[in-house]
């Protein structure tokens, strides 16, 4: 096991600057999602970590020793791809067994460690089969257990479930879990998908165009994401943005937001050095529909929490919930209320605001205001 | 391990696809293109039984042009290559369009257009100059059908015998513009044959307005193909007709061959291979161009 | 994709339209199928009986001595031992080239698809013109080589030759090929510790089956038809077979013995037939390969 120092990395292909100085510090144990939209350089820095693809400028540590000029195999490290690539020409057996072979591992400690990890996985009827011959899910389990066999300092892993159907996915997503929980291996993880990043991560680190947008664990970049971007990028349905203006009564700070047909609505906020100097300005508020309920379910705690009377546009039950979809400040809101609350599209109701929950962004640079 | 082992096994990992290449790439270039500046060096010099080195302009090349069994050469090529692109190209999209029919025997009768493209030309050659022979070929078996007045002998006729070049070398060559062709048929999306179907077209207009204009492609590609092979052909000629009668069958590759090495103009004769190459570089290079960089997308 | 006169009502017109098809494909057939046939035939008759009767008339004796003259007794040149020397060379000259070419160009498409440097493209499109030159414009300064070389007019200087020239179509074959084979694969071969030669070794190579087929196939079609080469860098009794054919059909003094010429015209095709028939499906996807180029 061991740590990642991501320091300062920079990828270019000719012009093409793809990576611009990352920096990322993993612990040993930690399990790092990287996320971003496609062509957001993730893959990039995986491979680049892999040994896969040279780093343009700054450097790559693996428990305190620099990857530069290593190659893959003397990386110690492991590596599930998208595609899985597994060898067609190999038995699943020999598909796990290949990386110990090229290390010169004894035949028996091979055959040990081939049947305690295939066991690991429950794929021990796989083993004499081709790759050829295995399911999706199968197929998955074996790209695994090639890397889980070879006990390495670091897993890699490549979008490895993009390509399973969607229950599987969400089986395979628990597997990789509880194997983090029983293994404490360092991980890093490529996916496009917030949820798994969500689920999976201790650290995510969430990128854009070649740059860091932020990194943290789940719990900060859902509740404190450090931009618009971010705050857009996890969650769904996203974060409702609303533009609005900062408002002083009798020494306490509102958010104003237009509202259809009526009077503006002012819902406090909570008291942040940096609103001050928003005042009488404009913003932009993000609120996430869960923070946005039917005043029954909303978190009576919360010292901000505060009820308005809005028009119903549309509403969206999934059996678990009801979103409601509401306008304000010239903007759909979503709102996520109980199943069973009494709204009807085309009529008012009640909707509590939990402002606790809410955060601002600048609009000109979209960074959020602390 | 050291910093330095550890530095020397990745340069060498970087390196050794690069030296297992060098041989072949090496090969390429002295072999193909060091060959060609010799012989461009050769065309430009005043060599005839033995190659020299010195320079004497673009004589060779006005020779040349002015030589009669040049123009000779040029007027057959266009003639057989006209023909053979064409006729080929024609027969190999009908027998292409018929085997799309959905025809039962389909695999039993694509192999027995295709056999010929298997042959040597000099394998062609042999056979068709029997086949045509003017005493026991074709035109006796005319006669003895009862066609007494029946004449065949275009291989010994020096207007005709440029036309059995292209007649066995049609033979050779349409099964497997055929072959090119069938692909393509096979690579049209049926959806939008049943849509131009349920827009009431008939089996004609269906080729004609849908499914031919998408085999611009293929019709390229067999271009490409056959006038390449037209160009550089000469094992046919050789064997079917030897140039002759007189000089009624030589082509540029013949013509080349005749000067180079027996009638001891060798500067000629280089400088007629420049043209020939020049004249495959000009419809090569952009096709193989255009068809890498469709690939790179 | 079936046309076939959807659109016609009636269906004794669109069973007119099937038979007219199909009768035209069987006679086109046979038309391609006559030449074959044609000089089977003639190998099998006698002098006399060729010139009593026609190109299709059946010989009433039977006979396999054009073959027996045309394999041991035929004259070619000066020499009249038959062709079998001849098909021997042509062997001995096919074998290493069709092996040598195919080998370079598996780890050259290896090489070019899975080790890319800067002008890997490059080297690629020079490497791959030199299969479409006119090789007229090779014969002298290769008369030269050869010579230099010490290996003119022999097996193993055809054997150069070939290679030489073939390489380009076989690194196009692998290239092509290689190219739809994932990098994934190879990078986690990298990644389990396996090397440059290793991975293809074990990895690449035993996925190769059809594409060594269709190189193979396409070669050994290629260097077997040879003539150009073959009559201007093997001389005499070191001729392969084109060579050997062209020289028994056109200097044979004395009687022209057609039934002798068909017969080594067969046996100079022999081999070329035999792959076709044996691996033909794998022939025409070399062709298409060959014309579709990238």
């Amino acid at each position: 096991m061991a740590s990642i120092d991501i320091v300062n990395v920079h990828k270019s292909y000719g012009s093409a600057h793809v990576l611009k100085g990352i920096d990322i510090q993993v612990d040993d144990g930690d399990f790092l999602v990287l996320v971003g939209p496609s062509g957001c350089g993730k893959s990039t820095l995986l491979n680049m970590i892999a040994g896969l693809e040279e780093i343009s400028d700054g450097d790559i540590r693996i428990g305190d020793e620099s990857m530069k000029d290593k190659r893959p195999s003397e990386r110690d490290i492991a590596m599930v791809f998208q595609s899985y690539a597994l060898y067609p020409n190999m038995t699943v057996a020999k598909n796990i067994s290949f990386g110990l072979e090229m290390r010169n591992f004894s035949k028996a400690e091979i055959k040990e460690r081939t049947e305690s990890v295939s066991k690991m996985l429950q794929i021990e009827q796989l083993l004499a089969r081709k790759p050829g011959q295995l399911s999706g899910g199968q197929r998955q389990r074996v790209a695994m257990g090639r890397a889980l066999v070879r006990e390495p300092k670091v897993f890699l892993f490549d979008e490895p479930l993009s390509n399973l159907d969607a229950k599987l996915r969400v089986d395979m997503r628990t597997e990789i879990k509880k194997l983090h929980q029983r293994l404490g291996a360092t991980i890093v993880y490529v996916t496009h998908d917030q949820i798994e990043a969500m689920t999976l991560a201790t650290k995510i680190a969430i990128m854009k165009a070649g740059e860091l947008q932020q990194l943290g664990t789940p719990d900060q970049l859902y509740n404190q994401p450090s931009n618009l971007f971010v705050a857009g990028f996890m969650g769904s349905p996203s974060m409702n943005i609303l533009p609005a203006t900062i408002a002083e009564q009798g020494g306490k700070l509102f958010a104003k937001l237009s509202q259809k047909n009526t009077d503006d609505l002012l819902l406090p906020l909570p008291e942040q050095t940096g609103y001050r100097s928003y005042i009488n300005k404009g913003v932009l508020l993000g609120i996430r529909p869960e923070a946005i309920t039917d005043p029954e379910s909303a978190d009576k705690d919360s010292e901000h929490l505060y009820i308005a009377d809005c028009i119903v546009n549309v509403t969206e039950p999934t059996g678990a919930d009801l979103f409601a979809i509401t306008e304000l400040g010239g903007r759909e809101v979503i709102a996520r209320m109980r199943a069973n609350t009494p709204l009807k599209s085309g009529e008012t109701g009640p909707f509590a605001f939990n402002m606790n929950k809410a955060v601002l962004f600048d609009p000109s640079s979209e960074a959020r205001i602390d | 391990m050291s910093n330095n082992s550890t530095f020397s096994r990745t340069w060498w990992q970087n390196i050794l696809p690069k030296i297992v290449l060098a041989p072949s790439f090496a090969i390429s270039l002295l072999f193909v293109y060091g060959f060609i500046i010799y012989s461009g060096i050769i065309s430009f010099s005043s060599s005839r039984m033995l190659p020299k080195t010195d320079f004497i302009g673009i004589s060779n090349y006005t020779k040349l042009w002015k030589t009669l069994n040049w123009q000779v050469a040029l007027d057959n090529l266009a003639i057989f290559g006209i023909l053979y692109i064409v006729i080929c190209g024609t027969l190999g999209l009908f027998i292409a369009i018929l085997l799309d029919q959905k025809i039962r025997i389909e695999g039993f009768l694509r192999p027995l257009f295709l056999y010929p493209m298997a042959l040597s030309f000099i394998v062609t050659g042999t056979a068709w100059k029997w086949f045509l022979n003017p005493g026991l070929g074709l035109e006796k078996l005319a006669h003895d059908w009862g066609f007494e007045n029946f004449k065949f002998d275009w291989l010994i006729n020096s207007d005709m015998a440029i036309y059995t070049i292209v007649i066995a070398a049609v033979w050779q060559s349409s099964g497997f513009v055929m072959a090119m062709f069938l692909a393509g048929l096979r690579g049209i999306d049926s959806e939008q044959l049943k849509a131009a179907q349920l827009d009431g077209a008939s089996s004609f207009q269906l080729y004609r307005r849908i499914i031919i204009p998408q085999l611009g492609p293929v019709f390229l590609s067999a271009f490409v193909v056959l006038s390449h092979l037209a160009i550089k052909s000469y094992d046919l000629v050789i064997a079917l007709t030897g140039g002759g009668p007189g000089r009624s069958t030589q082509l540029p590759a013949t013509f080349m061959y005749d000067y180079t090495f027996t009638r001891n103009q060798m500067g000629v004769g280089a400088a007629s291979a420049m043209i020939m190459l020049l004249t495959i570089a000009a419809i090569m290079i952009p096709y193989l161009y255009a068809e890498t960089r469709e690939k790179k997308q | 994709m079936s046309i076939a006169s959807n659109n016609n009502p009636s269906v004794s017109s669109q069973r007119f339209w099937r038979v007219l098809i199909y009768t035209t494909l069987i006679v086109m057939a046979v038309f391609y199928l006559l030449p074959l046939f044609i000089m089977l035939l003639t190998s099998v008759k006698t002098l006399d009986e060729i010139r009593d009767g026609n190109l299709l008339t059946l010989p009433v004796q039977w006979t396999l001595e054009p073959w027996k003259k045309a394999w041991g007794t035929a004259c070619v040149g000066l020499t009249c031992e038959g062709i079998n020397g001849y098909f021997w060379n042509s062997i001995k000259m096919v074998v290493p080239s069709v092996a040598i070419s195919t080998i370079l160009g598996a780890i050259n498409g290896y090489i070019l698809t899975k080790w890319r440097f800067p002008g890997h493209r490059w080297v690629f499109a020079l490497m791959l013109f030199g299969c479409f030159i006119p090789f007229q414009i090779v014969l002298l300064p290769m008369s030269q080589v050869l010579g230099f070389l010490g290996i003119a007019g022999s097996t193993a200087g055809l054997v150069l030759v070939h290679v030489t020239y073939g390489i380009g179509f076989s690194t196009l074959f692998f290239r092509n090929y290689y190219e739809a084979f994932p990098t994934e694969l190879v990078n986690a071969a990298k990644i389990d510790g396996a090397g440059f030669f290793r991975i293809f070794w074990r990895i690449l190579l035993p996925s190769s089956a059809p594409i060594i087929v269709v190189t193979v196939i396409w070669q050994f079609t290629n260097i077997w038809n040879d003539f150009l080469f073959g009559a201007s860098f093997a001389a005499g009794e070191h001729a392969p077979m084109t060579v050997a054919l062209n020289n028994l059909v056109n200097s044979t003094t004395g009687v022209k013995e057609y039934n002798v010429d068909m017969a080594a015209a067969i046996i100079a095709a022999a081999p070329t037939l035999l792959v076709y028939i044996v691996a033909g499906r794998y022939f025409v996807r070399g062709l298409m390969a060959g014309s579709v180029k990238g």
